[in-house]
């Protein structure tokens, strides 16, 4: 088992709906792998640096999981094929961070 | 005599001088120094120049390993579009 960070950016007009679908669907792999959910942050409604899929804004989130490598496989074959989220970028970590990330506080 | 007064002086020079250059520190290997990340934009942002592009650490002066990271580091962002691929 490895922990994961996972981030993936949702559509602007996506709602809190398909967000909350997309948790959901994130979990039942998840569970289906054997792996648990450590943390989820959300980032909120941000401007992107250049326009993906002729999007300018995007919802981030962010999810630190602890899972082996189907699951992250899984994960990322089913937001390539998601209409509602249009990039996505997983990394290995080594340990778990303490604190909530920059990008978190600054949307509080 | 007064020759050999002043090659001592230029000797001194030479130390003080290569002291100077001891003094060029990282300055990502301080402590209390933040984590080097890509949600740490304000750090990043400090090493790329105005085209977006990373900085040689010729100018920057940081070490070969933080420079490792920090390139590691910048380019997941740009992968999420949190900087610019390209700037003006």
């Amino acid at each position: 088992m490895n922990i994961y960070e996972h981030t993936y950016i949702a559509v602007p007009e996506a709602n809190k709906k398909d967000i909350e679908q997309i948790e959901k669907k994130i979990e039942e792999i998840l569970v289906k792998n054997s792996g648990k959910i450590h943390k989820t942050e959300d980032w909120g409604l941000r401007s992107l640096s250049y326009p993906i899929k002729k999007n300018n804004k995007g919802y981030y989130r962010n999810v630190y999981f602890e899972g082996n490598k189907d699951a992250v496989k899984e994960i990322e074959s089913f937001e390539k094929y998601e209409d509602k989220i249009i990039k996505y970028l997983s990394m290995k970590l080594k340990n778990l961070p303490k604190e909530d990330s920059e990008l978190a506080k600054e949307k509080n | 005599m007064k020759r050999k007064k002043t090659k001592k002086k230029t000797g001194f020079g030479l130390s003080s001088k290569s002291n100077l250059l001891a003094k060029k520190n990282c300055p990502l290997s301080k402590k209390n120094e933040d984590e080097i990340n890509y949600k740490n934009l304000k750090l990043l942002k400090k090493y790329i120049s105005d085209s977006a592009k990373i900085l040689p650490t010729r100018i920057t002066n940081v070490s070969h390993s933080k420079q490792k990271i920090l390139v590691r580091e910048i380019k997941r962002a740009r992968a999420l579009a949190l900087l610019p691929y390209v700037g003006n």
